[in-house]
């Protein structure tokens, strides 16, 4: 073999070797959502992922993944390859994974690519209960103990978690926890009359808020909500409430550990433009999402505060299959 | 007037047209659903403008509840769980060469049952709305009930093992992870299990691959000449179903328009109501009634309006298809809620112009490429039935994009050949798995509702109308069930009913 063969093909290699570097994505990325069509992070991927797949010059096939609370795609992407082709689009359910006994794996086996925005959980009540605001609330459950019906949607589910605060916060009440699918379902009940209150995300909420549908009690912030600034703040309520917020459900698209460090900042650079596009800042607004856009240390930061203080405010209610000490979720430090 | 719009562009028009055309071959075969279909052109028309993507949308829900009746009538495989029902008069008639006629009058009356679920989407949106919320969980729980009582309708020959098998088919139902509590039920430790049984796949099985394999028996048995004459019903065959048309359409309305459940329980409650109320069909029922075809057919249809009735009043979808529906028109920077109306009148009169124009299509594609559906019956089983399988396979995966589901396809599959061999109906193990949880989660929400106190539970049946309503029916349908009434009829009428 002559030398300058061998020279053309070193320089080959070279050369492949330094194209697969730059041109990711070589191919297709697939995005694995966790949960169906047509649900809120569903809709938030499908909104924000065209915007990245610019910023990115690839495609992203997304492709619903349902089931067992989002831990099938979960475990999908951990079985994947950790090369960047297969991404998880979540939400924030598998950060209780370990304590509910569902999976053996949490977001722990992933690098946050963008956690792209926090929902506001909310109190909402039917129209015709008996009070207006949240001490009015607290008064009838005291009255009528064992009366008013709270909508739930199983152990681990937004409405599970703010109960648990709820209880920490104001001592014991004593309500019927009926369960539901989802808020959607549980909503449809609430303007029925099937249940009195419900913690709902605020962007589930809004519209029938707006329509009159329903009254609002209660918003689980520190600061007042601009889409309803009207609407009593948990801490002026009751600052005891501190302790756990700011708190909300969220959405973030995550990548295996061992992904290449190149391939992770070109989608963390992707999706950071995205979310940066106007036209999905107004579309988060519109549903009553606070916009977080953040990733590296700062995203992992926040899922680590997130995790501590939720998953031992559903071990002190009784609710986790396991404690999070276990799995070495330490207690948050107040 | 935006109900005129998609008559004036014909762009949209022609969008209504395609997805209508792709709907109903996504319908016809077993495991493309609809709901699938449209949640993949969510991203598909992502960049469009909002009143394309909601045409093509329109356009493949319309044709698709009604292409599955296609392969049901064709094939005794429901192309999906809407058509089961079909299947049960449908087949017989294709067995005895008018598969043409069959399709001619199903697709005319779909026709009219997708206009009655229009028009009452049309003009009485809000109040049927503000009526389909008030369903408590008794009151889904009771019509689950009445459900369970179907099971003597879909069974023909044993009661026994009918209720055999619709037990069977609650208990594939309750399998998997219990969405209210998380605790795992019958699934023996094993992952595979956790998520539960997929119920297309048990669907797909039970029809497809145990027909494939019955048919397998005589496959050179020599395939029926179909009659295709007579396709396009006569005016006079019309106006003879109209009055159980309406009855059924109202069924499929207001089922459809219930937050809860959709057009599978509507067609089959439609069926079962058909049965009661004709005295004396020319064929009998399960060998070929016209009016087993005419009831679920009627009642599918009308429950796309139905579906479209909460969504477009209130923001909550009626059905699967609706639910993702509401997720398009958020991309598409609408709100759905119930200021939608008020905000945006034009997006409602849109998409009632946009159902009433998809309905036309389906009338014309229905009518027409009938000869050459019906060769299919006439095609030999060697080629048929290697289809039918491939279908199938395709089919099962296709709903997750889970090989699992493929084997408990397989699985139902083979049970379901020997349910057939032994006179078990298959029809009752979907009924079953259909409302398994619809009585399940609402019966416990009920109870739960009620402190757990029977005693609440039976006042608070007995003080809401709408619960008594249909306790009154369930007890009703019951009774007339039993051998106490036929005895009683007897004594009372001097004749025994049928």
């Amino acid at each position: 073999m002559s030398r300058k063969l061998i020279g053309a093909l070193v320089a080959l290699g070279l050369s492949a070797t330094v194209a697969t570097a730059q041109e990711y994505p070589t191919k297709e990325i697939q995005g694995i959502i966790q949960w169906g069509a047509g649900g809120s992070t569903d809709t938030v991927m499908r909104s924000v992922t065209p915007h990245a797949e610019e910023a990115l010059g690839g495609t992203v096939v997304m492709q619903n993944m349902t089931g067992a609370v989002g831990a099938i795609a979960l475990n999908y992407v951990v079985d994947a390859d950790a090369d960047g082709y297969t991404v998880l689009m979540g939400a924030e359910n598998p950060m209780l994974y370990k304590v509910m006994g569902l999976g053996d794996e949490d977001y722990s086996a992933f690098t946050p690519v963008n956690l792209l925005a926090r929902g506001t959980a909310m109190l909402v009540a039917n129209n015709d209960a008996p009070f207006d605001d949240y001490a009015g609330m607290l008064a009838y459950i005291a009255a009528n103990p064992g009366e008013l019906k709270l909508g739930a949607t199983g152990p681990g589910g937004l409405p599970s978690v703010i109960t648990a605060m709820m209880n920490t916060v104001e001592g014991e009440l004593d309500v019927i926890a009926v369960p539901y699918d989802g808020d959607g379902p549980a909503l449809t009940a609430l303007q029925g009359g099937a249940i009195d209150v419900m913690p709902a995300v605020l962007g589930a909420a809004i519209e029938g808020i707006r329509a009159g549908n329903m009254k609002p009690i209660l918003i689980f912030e520190t600061e007042t909500n601009s889409t309803l600034p009207d609407v009593q703040i948990a801490t002026d309520a009751n600052a005891a409430y501190a302790t756990y917020l700011p708190w909300g459900p969220f959405f973030g698209v995550f990548a295996k550990n061992g992904t290449p460090d190149d391939v992770i900042e070109a989608l963390t650079a992707a999706y950071a433009t995205a979310a940066e596009n106007q036209e999905f800042i107004d579309l988060m607004a519109g549903r009553g999402f606070t916009m977080m856009n953040i990733s590296g240390e700062e995203a992992s930061a926040f899922l680590t505060k997130w995790q501590q203080g939720t998953a031992w405010l559903l071990d002190d209610a009784g609710l986790t299959q396991a404690s999070p000490e276990e799995f070495g979720i330490a207690r948050p430090a107040n | 007037m935006a109900i005129l719009t998609i008559f004036t562009q014909p762009q949209l028009l022609l969008l209504v047209g395609v997805g209508t055309f792709a709907g109903i071959y996504i319908g016809a075969i077993p495991g493309l659903s609809v709901t699938m279909a449209v949640s993949i052109l969510i991203s598909f028309t992502f960049s469009w403008d909002v009143y394309p993507a909601i045409s093509l949308m329109v356009g493949i829900y319309m044709g698709g509840v009604y292409g599955g009746s296609r392969t049901a009538i064709l094939l005794n495989i429901p192309g999906a769980p809407s058509a089961i029902a079909t299947a049960m008069d449908g087949y017989p008639m294709a067995q005895k060469g008018e598969a043409g006629q069959a399709i001619g009058v199903t697709t005319v009356m779909s026709f009219f049952g997708g206009l009655i679920g229009i028009l009452v989407l049309a003009v009485a949106a809000p109040f049927v709305a503000d009526f389909a919320i008030t369903f408590q969980p008794r009151d889904y729980m009771l019509l689950a009930v009445l459900g369970i009582l179907l099971v003597g309708s879909l069974s023909s020959g044993s009661l026994v093992k009918g209720i055999f098998a619709g037990a069977l088919g609650i208990a594939i139902g309750a399998v998997g992870r219990d969405p209210l509590t998380f605790a795992e039920r019958f699934t023996f430790d094993l992952k595979l299990m956790e998520g539960g049984i997929s119920f297309i796949a048990v669907m797909i099985g039970m029809f497809g691959v145990s027909e494939a394999l019955q048919q397998l028996q005589n496959v050179n048995m020599k395939a029926v000449r179909q009659k295709i004459d007579k396709i396009v019903p006569s005016f006079g065959t019309v106006k003879k179903y109209l009055p159980l048309s309406l009855q059924t359409s109202s069924i499929g309305v207001i089922i459809g328009a219930l937050p809860g459940t959709g057009g599978d329980i509507a067609a089959l409650m439609a069926y079962d109501h058909a049965k009661r109320v004709t005295k004396n069909p020319e064929v009998p029922f399960g060998k070929g009634a016209m009016e087993g075809l005419v009831a679920p057919e009627t009642a599918n249809n009308a429950a796309v309006g139905g579906a479209f009735i909460p969504m477009m009043t209130l923001g909550i979808p009626g059905d699967a298809v609706t639910a993702i529906m509401i997720g398009a028109l958020f991309i598409h920077g609408l709100n759905p809620g119930p200021m939608l109306m008020v905000d945006q009148p034009d997006m409602f009169w849109f998409i009632v112009g946009a159902l009433l124009m998809a309905n036309v299509f389906m009338l014309i594609f229905g009518l027409t490429g009938i000869k050459i559906f019906t060769k299919i019956v006439e095609m030999p089983r060697s080629i048929i039935i290697p289809l039918i399988l491939l279908l199938s396979i395709v089919g099962a995966y296709a709903v997750n994009n889970s090989i699992t589901d493929v084997y408990w396809m397989l699985g139902f599959g083979v049970f379901g050949y020997f349910m057939r061999h032994y006179g078990y109906p298959l029809g009752p193990v979907i009924l079953g798995v259909i409302l398994s949880r619809l009585l399940d989660d609402n019966w416990r929400r009920a109870i739960i509702s009620e402190r757990e106190d029977l005693g609440r539970f039976f006042e608070g049946i007995i003080t809401s109308p709408l619960s008594l309503s249909l306790f009154i029916a369930v007890i009703l349908i019951f009774v007339s069930q039993t051998p106490v009434w036929t005895a009683a009829k007897t004594r009372l009428f001097g004749k025994a009913s049928s």
